[in-house]
């Protein structure tokens, strides 16, 4: 009997195993449907925008956003919308001071934060649950085609595109998915009370007279020339960064040219491009210009070390410099320089959107509308991209002090990709593994090699080209040679 | 009371009206729900899916096309894979060292030593620890200059001498093998203390009457004794030292040679998005384990008494 009970039970299980597995692939194919058809509703209300009403319910937060006005419109709106973050430094006191402004204005609507350390991996996990929450920044590894399966369209990039900076990074099919929470300048953090204590007066403006420099930061003060922040991961993904605008002063490098260059990372004549970018680390790293220890730095101490004038210089995006500023004693001799590499005699530096805020499509209406409201107030009001170091989003604003050493310096923002090859770009760097600007690994190899002597640096490149001709092949993307 | 059990049931309505035996089955169903459920859940399933994913190229979000056997055959042509297992050696050769301490450690404990409950709790103390914890921990132990540096500076080393332990690649993997043997290593030792306990202590009695000293004790009476309990350690270790995770993940991030198979699995899935191959990599070292394991399985037969008795009596036949 009671084997019979038991028997009878697990057959019950097995059957609730099943059903479950139905009823979580129908759910899943449903949400792929509703997807389809808030895009499709979403394409039908821009073009419908023009002559109807923005207002109605249907029309979502597609319509909405460009011509609501904070503070006057949709004032009593009832939501609670939870926004994640990368930026775990500033929840408690800078996006908590932003909470209070917008409640100023919207006092029913609830907003928490919740921080990502390891954001572009875990974010990309969290969602395919569908449920993490109802604004956070965009990772990298949503393609441009896949943007409307977990983000609802904000606004037609028409609308937005004479207002706004780096809009169209972010936008497909003339809908835009994510709003740029602030752009970022690529160049290099260093202290300047440090440099001019070794005797440098001229910033350096090719490779070559970077590593002198850091060679005599090394011989005449006790300072550490270049901080790798090897341990951290993330922060070695900057390094990318600097490949495209910097290293070739060509807007369409990255998106237009990479994906069917051939062998990208070669060695070139004019001592530019992605080679000279890594070999710059790679000379760096071998010469003993670095920590001595790269398996044990630490992020946060990092920023009061180079704030005190213990580390002299750190490769990071203009995001950073703010975080150093604000770490110590002497704000002040915190500054900022352009790449080292020189293209046909003139510097460059990239001019990209950090993490683009999107809306989750499975936020109900009103969380849809009062996120699109908040984010207006971010970019708009909050002077998040001012104040974080960056350029700000609404164009014509002022840029800050910062980036006073990018006189003369052409900033380059990267041109979108051709039309039908959205997803090119992030296909071929995924299939490749070398996942630039995603993931460490290929950076941190740089370093271990060097460190140790175990792979010259040209053997590491062509290993990154072979990979990068097998992921065009796969992708079947013509090489131009 | 045959009132009384009337009531009852008309108030308990539905489940009152079952018989007995009815009411059983109901309520072994509904205890067993509950772990099977969290069982089907959480194991079965995500393994299932796990299988089906390894014959897609997928990301985690997007398009799937099924390719078929093509992620196996990329395992076996990728260097890193088997770079990867081959790094699981050091982490085998850690885990029999492991079980030696074990058992050195649960012999003298079990005996009447001074403190032993002291030094049972204080051995058992690092399994109690999150694996997240520990590798922060050895993080600042094996910083240069710091704890571990400072301690051999104490008994005579010269700081400026002492190699970068995480980063020399002649020795990180010791070191990350030997963080793995502080933490696990007291698990084993409990496990072997409770079998200890269990040996019948008249053998022991006999054997000092015999003659025996502790070696031959130990040898004779306690390893025989506490043999299975040896064996499934070893299965365990053996195991675990080819799906290493915790250690070189948290204390090296995978990084100067220390990627294990399972840091460099997870690399591939959450970094590069190619959860197929990850997961035709994890299936793989599922066979690799119940190859392992079938192996010792059939050792651990060829030792076992059934075995010796079955032969002993085929050869008598014989003669």
């Amino acid at each position: 009997m009671k084997l019979k009970a038991l028997s009878l039970t697990l057959a019950a299980m097995m059957l609730m195993c099943a059903t479950s597995c139905t009823s979580s692939s129908t759910s899943s194919s449903s949400s792929k449907s509703t997807s389809e058809k808030s895009s499709d509703s979403s394409s039908k209300d821009t073009s419908a925008t023009d002559s109807s009403d923005a207002s109605s319910k249907e029309a979502g937060t597609a319509s909405s956003y460009s011509t609501a006005v904070l503070g006057k419109d949709n004032t009593d709106i009832k939501a609670d919308l939870k926004v994640l973050t990368q930026r775990t430094d500033l929840i408690d006191t800078v996006f908590a001071g932003y909470i209070k402004k917008f409640q100023a204005m919207y006092p029913n609507v609830k907003i928490s934060y919740e921080g990502i350390t390891d954001y572009d991996g875990d974010m990309t996990t969290r969602l395919t649950s569908g449920d993490w929450g109802d604004i956070c920044g965009i990772p990298t590894t949503v393609e441009k085609s896949e943007l409307s399966t977990y983000f609802a369209p904000i606004a037609s990039l028409s609308e937005l595109a004479d207002k706004y900076e780096f809009i169209d990074t972010k936008a497909y099919n003339d809908n835009v998915y994510g709003i740029p929470s602030t752009g970022n300048v690529q160049g290099v953090v260093y202290n300047k009370a440090v440099w001019k204590n070794a005797g440098i007066t001229v910033l350096p403006k090719t490779p070559d007279e970077f590593i002198d420099d850091l060679s005599t930061i090394k011989a005449q003060t006790d300072s550490i020339p270049l901080y790798t922040n090897y341990a951290a991961g993330w922060a070695l993904t900057a390094w990318d960064s600097y490949i495209g605008g910097c290293a070739t002063g060509d807007a369409a490098f990255k998106n237009q040219i990479l994906p069917h260059m051939s062998n990208p990372f070669a060695k070139n004549d004019k001592g530019n491009g992605p080679y000279a970018v890594y070999d710059i680390l790679y000379r760096a790293v071998s010469q003993k210009l670095i920590e001595d220890d790269p398996t044990t730095t630490d992020w946060e101490s990092c920023k009061p070390r180079i704030n005190d004038g213990e580390i002299a210089t750190m490769v990071l995006g203009s995001w950073a410099v703010p975080q150093m500023q604000q770490a110590g004693a002497n704000p002040n001799d915190i500054g900022y320089m352009p790449f080292p590499i020189t293209v046909d005699g003139k510097q460059y530096a990239s001019a990209s959107a950090d993490y683009c805020y999107g809306i989750n499509v499975k936020s109900s209406d009103d969380e849809k509308t009062a996120a699109a409201l908040y984010i207006k107030f971010l970019t708009e009001q909050s002077g998040f991209a001012y104040d974080q170091g960056g350029i700000p989003i609404v164009k014509g604003e002022k840029y800050p002090d910062v980036l006073s050493a990018f006189n003369g310096v052409d900033l380059v923002v990267d041109e979108a990709s051709l039309p039908g090859e959205e997803d090119l770009f992030t296909k071929i760097n995924n299939d490749s593994e070398l996942s630039l600007e995603s993931d460490q690994t290929h950076v941190a190899r740089i370093i271990e090699s060097a460190e140790t002597g175990s792979e010259k640096y040209d053997d590491i490149i062509k290993d990154w080209n072979a990979a990068w001709t097998k992921a065009q092949e796969k992708n079947k993307a013509q090489i131009n040679k | 009371m045959p009132h009384n059990f009337t009531n009852q049931k008309r108030l308990r309505g539905g489940m009152g009206a079952m018989t007995m035996k009815n009411q059983q089955r109901i309520v072994t169903a509904v205890f067993l729900a509950v772990p099977l459920i969290l069982l089907f859940m959480f194991t079965y399933f995500p393994f299932f899916k796990m299988i089906q994913f390894s014959f897609y190229d997928m990301k985690y979000i997007g398009k799937r096309t099924w390719v078929g056997l093509q992620n196996y055959k990329d395992i076996f042509s990728r260097d890193d894979c088997f770079d990867a297992l081959k790094l699981s050696l050091y982490y085998m050769v850690g885990s029999v060292v492991q079980l030696s301490l074990a058992l050195l450690f649960a012999a003298l404990l079990t005996e009447k030593t001074k403190g032993s409950k002291f030094f049972r709790g204080a051995l058992y103390f690092p399994c109690l620890i999150g694996g997240i914890a520990v590798g922060f921990i050895f993080k600042f132990f094996f910083t240069h200059g710091f704890i571990l540096d400072t301690l051999l500076s104490f008994v005579g080393f010269d700081i400026d001498s002492l190699p970068y332990w995480l980063k020399d690649t002649k020795i990180n993997n010791w070191m990350l093998v030997a963080t793995s043997v502080w933490r696990y290593m007291g698990q084993n030792m409990v496990l072997f203390i409770g079998a200890m306990a269990s040996v019948d202590t008249t053998q022991y009695e006999a054997a000092e009457i015999d003659g025996a000293n502790r070696w031959q004790k130990f040898f004779y009476i306690t390893l025989p004794s506490i043999k299975t309990i040896v064996i499934l350690n070893l299965i365990l270790a053996i195991s675990g030292s080819l799906s290493a995770f915790e250690m070189p993940y948290v204390v090296t991030g995978g990084g100067f040679g220390t990627s294990t198979y399972f840091v460099l699995m997870n690399t591939l899935a959450h970094k590069n998005q190619k959860v197929g191959l990850a997961c035709a990599m994890a299936v793989f070292l599922l066979t690799l384990i119940l190859i392992v394991t079938g192996i010792q399985k059939y050792v651990e037969y060829r030792m076992s008494d059934d075995y010796s008795k079955k032969h002993q009596s085929k050869r008598g036949a014989k003669i």
